[in-house]
């Protein structure tokens, strides 16, 4: 068991977050209410800071030795990628809760904190090549989650949010758990390449692919993929606006990259076995999540079924990792995904921010009459959700469809598309709201920091959209085992 | 000047034009307030309930200059096209068209279809099809040409003084160029699909003609009548058009009907479809059984229009289609007795409508259809030759008639009911005079023009040779022919005796200002009727050299081997005693009619009315035929099947997006009806914020969120067992 | 000026946009003038533009002209290519044509929000123009779908009571239909590369290229191209709409602004049967070969132009009427489209442009009737003849076109169309001809109930007849109706080529044997004089 330097120098984001949250603990006591602004652009800037760090190691030679810190992690260009994307989250997110934290009666020092800390949590879990890592990330991430989900401690909805976060991921993580053991337990190794090494030889056994059903069980209940998705509405409805928003995206990066790496690196040789559930889980997520997402008033709510439902069309690259078109798929439609999703709730933060608490549909009643490019980017971004050229979401869900059809689940593909068409008619609700409603009310603007945001999300989806080359290219090259 | 045939179209098509625009710009709305328009109109309608009367809305004079301008432009261009008519026929000559000269000018490749694949036996398949925008000048284009363009420049003549007052004016005159243009293109035309052009062209011209007087209900629907009738009549024609085109890759009279002659007896199944098709065509244009019902409604229109589209041009069209086709109908001897049957058969039974009618119009009309079913019985037995004899003199007398019957409701300011006329032989002399003289060669009594026409095509009929149908066939044609004949004449003279012998029956106000027509009226009708007197001579029987007509047209009505003999070497006595026996049917007609209408004042009708009433009203209301057609076809078939359709649209196929909606968010609904149940939405689980941590926590406890757990430990269940299962 | 050097396709197509942003980013939205001024120009110039084109097009050369081709995503090998033949090149001067003219009409018809309309008006025009130029498969995507988003508005915002629903409807039933087309063009992307649900590949280079892709195509075995036949079959039939398919259509009409459903008719709807011409025809011969397949589609064309006749006949909202019309009318296309021989074909093609350009102008006129009266109901008049005397004439001429009157455009469609029909069946002919009876019959109807009988309803007394603006966007239209009527020799030229590089990929003869049709027929008594050869 030996430590390089350059481990430490290859962990080095993930430690100047994990400062960073202990200096924010730390300042605490001194700002309290009054000062979100200044804290949210502190934290900003902590996050712009990691970023710095990532883009140094990420241009490191090193990092191509392989797993690091005794094969507990791995800083490959797919881990990479995820880091950047979950930075951009978070970032994102700190942008989205200035106001929104601003017009509430919570301190914001500590939430900010637990934000980074999540992020932290996350970093470490898109590295984990061992299962103990992995699971320990993940349960950084998950606690800092359950308390950001319940930090409107007032609120009802928030505190009951957090309670069912908290009973529902403890059950999964258990379950999560339990299946590790199991895997540990028959393979008798951790690292994720001894144990394809030890299978490759081994015959498999109903133990080691239960554990491997449980493994995946726990995962799904992360990135809220039927029927472990139960939990999503509440706790989307109930969380604070921007917490929904980072839920929606954050902790399924990690889950993704996780899943992927997991059966990617880990299992490739039980496809067989754990194929056919994931097409069946995918399906039923695709359609659940659709059908369910019609008829939902509460935009919040309705975002959550959505956000099932892009989980359930992110399964199909799963499905098809083996194809080129898999991973790649999965990257491009994260990419997109955390775009085109986290604008969406930033539009739906700017309403609240501006006195429509209900989260009702009808809050963009006239949108485009108060403020008409907000209208147009929200459009944006639904025709995005809704998989509508020219928009990054078609091109996710391109290669997403590409990867089904390819891997041999045509069926699974034309169910997609026809989800994807049923999605429209809920995104177009909120269009029809916007511009075909009367408008009552003053024009409307946005605070900076949320603007930014905005802008940031509108222009990843038009540039993935309309000039998708570059980016493609560099995805490509964070596909596992293709560095 | 035979090179300019494509001018003799178009000058009324100019003449369209300017009338169109004239008027137009001239009855651009001012905007009139509503009330003068209503009043003028219920003015209009209650002064004449009647058809077809000029004065309808004499509440907008046309004014001067304009209408100075219709008159030049609307009689003027069709001089014009029957000057250069006469002269390109002169120019090619008689005796070269007789001796089957064929003038072909093509103007410009209209429709190239590049290369198809023929249908039948033809050999060759694969050929490269086309229309061209082409027209022909041969013996039987040029008859039609000569009569077409001369009738009716007289009856252009007629409505200068007929539709003098009327605020249509120029409309009519556009109207009737474009029809003549129609016409001309249709008599003109070198290919299956010009011919189609006019054909649909002078649909169109009636449409509009005899909808003229739009604002009256009857009007426009007799209009619109008409035009569809003759859809469903175009629709057969068009499949033929289709058929000779797939059979022989090409339209072109040229091509078609020599290489039909040489394509020999292979091809005739497929002939009989094709000339079933057409001669559907001809029955609508032609008002035939059963398509005839939109001709006795089309009276509707003005008086003139009647008498050129409704008698003596448009409605000959059918006869003069298949007349062209001869060559065609000739390949199929069936197609040949359907039409000789339908032609039979319509002569008959139309002249029995005839008998009970007393709308003066109507009569004519249905003797028209009549006479028509005469025309299509001759080219039925191959006595085409005969046939379009007969459209020629029908075209002069039956014109006279109806601008004779124009004059006589022009006199009475717009009766039409010959039992309120009568005793107008002294009043209106002229009319009476042409009328009279028209009458009597309808009937057929030699020396006038009927006579010759229907003798000849009766004698071809007795001798005809019809090889695919019973041998009594041909006699019982005969018999029908004959009877016909009689039943003409008697109603024809009934027409006369009431109108215009015995006493007037109709008020004295209308007496007060009985008047004779202007002369712009009366000439033509002195003209028609020396054309009836005379026009026959060009066919004489019998005497060598006498028939005329039928050497003029032999290039391309070649007679018939059966019906040769009948035409031409019949023994002088077998044609001498039908000659006496179609005289004497006649005259005994007459004779009836006189004795019970003029000198009885009909009283022996009246019993015989009377004595069998259910076959008096059964002919008197035309037997019902219209009343079966619109209850069967218009408001059963089409609005009916309509109706019903609209609502199978509404409801089952709109079922495929809706359906699939209704279905997606009643599932959407269950869905999340689902996660609200299971999963608590928060609806009933929130309260006061108070105890809200304590009832949180029991909330958990009492199983609310431990359903979430039932869920997702169920589908790990799930999840397993489908891997136990599928493994 | 060499057009071939310059991208002249591009430019034709992006004129409106340039329009549009210069509103968006230019015009405050109170100038309505300007942008009313604006928008028009920008059509104008872009018709103008397209013109060239039609000189500059060679008649005689087989495959596409114009071509540019630009590298968009290498990575999936998808190219930014145009390019047209002569199908393509008559829509799409369809297609700035009418987009001129349902500019010029807005003027009085929209009030509220007018820079929105025009923006999206010429946006539109944008994306239609770019449908007919693609020549790449994931490009055409592109543009299908996103053209879907401008009308989605233009009804939705500016049209009747029941817009949304017409407008989702609308939106929603075309998009169902063409992911699936999405997946098709997978498929065949794959087929042409590495291969896919153990189909082999042919291991080709990636590309999207719709001339490599048809060659591909036209090359599969016949299930898997009847597989994929009718995944496109979806995504067009229910854009041109085909009989069970065309729910949305009556709706949409009904509910959009006149300009919208002027553009509805006279160029989406042909979206659909040209998707048919230019790929399904050509990529899957042996599907459309298979007896079922073509008398699937065939009797689903002839139940569409018999039962849309029959419906038209009973409406009573003068929109509706014409849209159900379209139903009809867009069968004929159907027919002649599959009659795959080259009467029906060009004659298809050619009665895309004359419904375009009758049904078009028939509901500018119902438009011009509705901004005097507000309504649409046939009901609310009678007897217009006498005080809008040019108004119906100008219906007249229309109504006549569109019930196929010879010398006018629509004439000439069904006629080639019914011959190609013909020669391949009779039974397929005689039924789509009860169509032109029916035709007659509603078209008929309508104008009966609309300008005769006497002028009983007040609200019609003082109706003004037309402006001179009003006759400026119909006499166009009424221009092109002769022009195709009396002439039309120029566009079946344009269309030959292509239409036969289809025929033959139908398998149909397009060469002329060595023998004649017939046999030589006898010299006539005499022999024919003649003037004039046809030019």
């Amino acid at each position: 068991m030996t430590f390089h330097g350059t481990d430490w120098f290859l962990l080095s984001p993930e430690l100047v977050l994990t400062t960073a949250g202990l200096i924010l603990l730390a300042l605490a006591p001194v700002f309290r209410k009054g000062h979100d602004e200044f804290v949210g652009f502190l934290s900003f800037l902590f996050v712009g800071v990691t970023a710095v760090f990532l883009a140094i190691v990420s241009a490191a030679p090193a990092r191509h030795a392989g797993p690091i810190l005794a094969g507990m992690f791995v800083v490959d260009n797919f881990a990479v990628f995820f880091k950047f994307a979950i930075l951009l989250t978070i970032a994102l997110t700190i942008l989205a809760s200035i106001g929104f934290l601003g017009s509430a009666p919570y301190p914001s020092v500590e939430f900010f904190a637990l934000l980074l800390f999540a992020g932290v949590g996350m970093l470490f879990m898109v590295s984990g090549s061992n299962l103990i890592s992995i699971y320990v990330s993940l349960e950084l991430m998950a606690l800092s989650s359950y308390i950001l989900a319940g930090y409107f401690k007032g609120q009802v909805k928030s505190t009951e949010a957090a309670l069912k976060y908290f009973i529902l991921g403890a059950f999964s993580s258990a379950v999560l758990l339990y299946g590790l053991s199991l895997v540990y337990g028959v393979g008798g190794k951790l690292g994720l390449t001894e144990l394809a090494q030890m299978y490759a030889g081994t015959q498999r056994t109903n133990l080691v692919v239960l554990g491997i059903l449980l493994v995946l069980a726990g995962l799904l209940f992360k990135i809220a993929a039927v029927p472990f998705h139960v939990w999503t509405p509440d706790v989307y409805e109930g969380s604070p606006t921007p917490v929904t928003a980072f839920f929606a995206v954050g902790p399924k990066l990690a889950a993704y990259a996780i899943l992927a790496r997991i059966f990617y690196v880990g299992f490739p040789k039980f496809h067989a076995d754990w194929g056919l559930i994931v097409a069946l889980v995918a399906a039923a997520t695709m359609i659940w999540g659709n059908i369910a997402a019609l008829l939902q008033t509460n935009v919040k709510r309705m975002f959550a079924y959505s956000s099932i439902a892009h989980a359930g069309y992110a399964l199909l690259g799963v499905l098809g990792f083996q194809t080129p078109f898999g991973l790649w798929g999965i990257l491009v439609y994260l990419l997109a995904y955390t775009f085109m999703n986290f604008g969406a709730f930033a539009l739906v933060i700017f309403l609240e921010t501006r006195g429509y608490a209900a989260e009702t549909v009808a809050d963009f009643n006239g949108l485009a009459k108060r403020n008409m490019p907000a209208a147009i980017v929200m459009l944006l971004f639904l025709l995005s959700l809704a998989g509508i050229p020219p928009t990054a979401g078609f091109i996710g869900k391109y290669y997403l469809f590409t990867a089904a059809m390819k891997a041999g689940y045509a069926w699974l593909a034309v169910l997609a598309v026809l989800a994807s068409a049923v999605s429209l008619f809920y995104y177009f609700r909120i269009a029809a709201a916007m511009f075909f409603s009367e408008a009552e009310g003053a024009p409307m603007k946005g605070s900076f920091a949320l603007t930014a945001a905005v802008i940031v999300c509108a222009a990843g989806t038009l540039v993935v959209g309309i000039a998708p080359e570059r980016v493609l290219e560099v995805l490509r090259h964070c596909v596992p085992g293709t560095y | 000047m035979k090179d300019l045939i494509w001018l003799i179209p178009l000058f009324p098509l100019a003449g369209f034009l300017v009338n169109g625009l004239v008027y137009l710009i001239d009855h651009r709305t001012k905007g009139e307030p509503l009330h003068d328009e209503l009043h003028s109109h219920q003015a209009a309608a209650e002064s004449q309930k009647h058809l077809g009367h000029p004065h309808a809305h004499m509440h907008e004079e046309t004014h001067p200059e304009p209408k100075l301008i219709h008159t030049i432009v609307g009689p003027g261009s069709v001089a014009l096209s029957c000057l250069f008519a006469f002269g390109a026929i002169f120019d090619l000559g008689l005796s070269r068209l007789s001796e089957g000269a064929v003038h072909v000018v093509t103007l410009y490749r209209w429709l190239p279809l590049g290369v198809n694949e023929a249908v039948g036996q033809v050999p060759g398949k694969a050929a490269e099809w086309f229309v061209d925008a082409a027209f022909r000048l041969d013996s039987l284009s040029a008859l039609m040409l000569a009569f077409v363009t001369f009738v009716g420049f007289l009856i252009h003549v007629y409505s200068v003084g007929y539709m003098g007052h009327d605020a249509g004016y120029g409309r009519y005159f556009a109207y009737l160029n474009l029809f003549m243009f129609s016409m001309l293109v249709l008599v003109l035309g070198n290919n299956f699909l010009l011919l189609f052009v006019g054909w649909e062209g002078v649909g169109l011209c009636s449409y509009l003609l005899i909808g003229y007087d739009y604002h009256k209900k009857n009007a426009a629907d007799a209009g619109k009548k008409a035009f569809v009738v003759n859809r469903i009549g175009d629709f057969g024609f068009i499949l033929g058009i289709f058929g000779v085109f797939a059979l022989f890759g090409s339209l072109d009279f040229g091509k078609v009907f020599p290489a039909a002659a040489a394509a020999g007896p292979d091809v005739t199944p497929y002939m009989t479809l094709i000339c079933i098709c057409l001669f559907v065509g001809a029955c609508g244009k032609s008002a035939q059984f059963p398509l005839y019902v939109w001709l006795p409604d089309a009276m509707a229109g003005p008086t003139p229009v009647s008498a050129l589209i409704h008698a003596a041009t448009m409605v000959t069209a059918g006869v003069y289609m298949v007349s062209r086709c001869n060559v065609l109908f000739r390949l199929s001897p069936d197609a040949m007795v359907v039409v000789a049957v339908i032609g039979g058969f319509t002569a008959l039974f139309a002249a029995t409508i005839g008998l009970a009618q007393n709308d003066i119009k109507k009569v004519l009309a249905y003797s028209t259809v009549s006479q028509l079913g005469y025309m299509f019985l001759a080219c039925g037995v191959g006595a085409f030759v005969a046939g379009m004899f007969h459209v020629l003199t029908h075209a002069f007398f039956k014109a006279c008639l109806f601008l004779g019957s124009g004059s006589v409701i022009h006199a009475l300011s717009g009766e039409q009911d010959i039992q309120r006329m009568g005793g107008l032989s002294s009043k209106i002399r002229t009319t009476y005079r042409t009328f009279l003289i028209a009458t009597i060669a309808i009937a057929g009594i030699p020396p006038l023009a009927g006579f010759f026409s229907k003798d000849a095509i009766l004698g071809a009929v007795f001798e005809a040779h019809m090889p695919t149908a019973p041998v009594w066939l041909p006699r019982l044609l005969w018999v029908t022919g004959i009877f016909t004949a009689g039943m003409t004449a008697f109603y024809m003279f009934r027409l006369v005796s009431l109108t215009f012998w015995g006493t007037y029956r109709g008020t004295a106000e209308q007496e007060s200002h009985i008047h004779e027509s202007p002369s712009s009226m009366t000439i033509p009708l002195i003209v028609l009727a020396f054309l009836s007197i005379v026009g026959g001579w060009i066919g004489i029987p019998i005497a060598r050299g006498g028939d005329k007509i039928g050497e003029f047209l032999s290039p391309i009505l070649l007679p018939l081997a059966g019906a040769h003999s009948a035409e031409h070497h019949a023994n002088v006595s077998l044609e001498v005693l039908l000659m006496a026996a179609s005289v004497a049917v006649a005259v005994t007609g007459i004779l009836l009619a006189y004795v019970w209408y003029a000198k009885g004042g009909g009283e022996t009708p009246a019993k015989i009315a009377q004595r069998y009433p259910g076959v008096y009203r059964a002919v008197y209301n035309k037997y019902y035929v219209d009343e079966a057609y619109n209850a069967l076809f218009v408001e059963g078939l089409a609005k009916g099947g309509g109706r019903f359709l609209w609502e199978v649209d509404a409801t089952v196929v709109d079922l495929i997006p809706n359906g699939a909606a209704g279905v997606t968010k009643a599932f959407s609904w269950i869905s999340s009806l689902f996660d609200q149940y299971v999963v608590d939405g928060l609806v009933n689980g929130l309260a006061d914020t108070l105890q809200a941590g304590y009832r949180m926590f029991r909330s958990a406890q009492t199983g609310r969120v431990q359903n979430y757990a039932l869920v997702m430990g169920a589908g790990l269940f799930a999840i397993v067992a489908v891997y136990l299962v599928f493994r | 000026m060499n057009l071939s050097q310059m991208p002249i396709l591009s430019i034709v197509t992006y004129i409106p946009l340039v329009g549009a942003l210069l509103i968006v980013f230019l015009v405050p939205k109170e100038k309505t003038g300007t942008i009313k001024m604006l928008a028009t120009v920008f059509a104008g110039v872009d018709l103008l533009v397209s013109l060239p084109l039609w000189f500059a097009f060679d008649r005689a050369k087989a495959g596409y002209q114009f071509q540019e081709r630009a590298s968009w995503i290498p990575s999936l090998g998808v190219d930014y290519h145009f390019g047209i033949d002569g199908i393509s090149l008559v829509l799409i001067l369809l297609t700035t044509f009418v987009g001129f003219i349902a500019v010029y009409c807005s003027y009085t018809a929209i009030h509220e929000r007018q820079k929105e309309y025009y923006v999206l008006l010429l946006l539109l025009q944008t994306f239609m123009i770019g449908t007919f130029c693609c020549l790449d498969f994931f490009l055409f995507y592109v543009f299908w779908e996103v053209m879907l988003v401008p009308m989605y508005f233009l009804i939705g915002v500016w049209g009747g009571e029941r817009r949304l629903y017409a407008a989702i409807k609308f939106f929603l039933y075309t998009l169902a239909g063409s992911v699936l087309m999405l997946l098709g063009i997978i498929a065949l992307y794959f087929y042409n590369t590495t291969g896919f649900l153990g189909y082999k590949g042919l291991g080709h280079a990636p590309t999207f290229s719709v001339e490599a892709l048809t060659a591909v195509a036209s090359g599969m075995p016949a299930e898997l191209q009847v597989w994929l036949f009718f995944a496109f079959f979806f995504g067009f039939a229910i854009k041109v709409p085909m009989f069970p398919f065309h729910t949305w259509l009556p709706d949409a009409h009904t509910e959009a602004p006149t300009a919208g459903s002027v553009i509805l008719a006279a160029v989406l709807l042909k979206m659909g049967t040209y998707g048919f011409v230019r790929f399904s025809l050509p990529m899957f011969p042996e599907a459309i070969k298979t007896d079922w397949v073509l008398g699937l589609v065939v009797a689903l064309a002839i139940i569409g132009i018999v039962y849309g006749a029959m419906v038209t006949l009973v409406q009573k909202d003068m929109k509706k009427l014409i849209a159900y019309s379209s139903v009809s009318h867009l069968g004929f296309v159907m027919l002649g489209v599959f009659a795959g021989n080259m009467a029906g074909l060009q004659g298809g093609i050619l009665q895309m442009v004359n419904h375009g350009v009758s049904t078009g102008a028939l509901f500018l006129l119902v438009g011009i009737v509705y901004e005097r009266r507000h309504t649409r109901m046939i009901a609310e008049y009678g007897g217009l003849a006498r005080q809008m005397p040019l108004y119906a004439t100008y219906f007249l001429i229309m109504a006549l076109s569109s019930m196929g009157l010879p010398l006018l455009n629509g004439f000439i469609g069904e006629f080639t169309i019914l011959q190609g029909a013909f020669a391949r069946n009779f039974w397929w002919a005689f039924f789509a001809s009860m169509g032109i009876v029916l035709g007659a019959a509603y078209l008929l109807w309508l104008y009966q109930r609309v300008f005769f009988g006497e002028l009983s309803n007040p609200a019609n007394a003082k109706l003004p007849d037309l402006t001179m603006r009003e006759q400026l966007t119909l006499a166009p239209l009424v221009v092109a109706a002769l022009w195709i009527g009396l002439y039309p020799k120029p566009l079946f030229d344009v269309l030959r080529t292509p239409s036969e590089n289809i025929v033959r990929s139908l398998g149909g003869k397009t060469m002329p044997p060595p023998a004649m049709a017939v046999k030589a027929p006898p010299a006539p008594a005499a022999a024919e004089t003649g003037a004039g050869q046809p030019r």
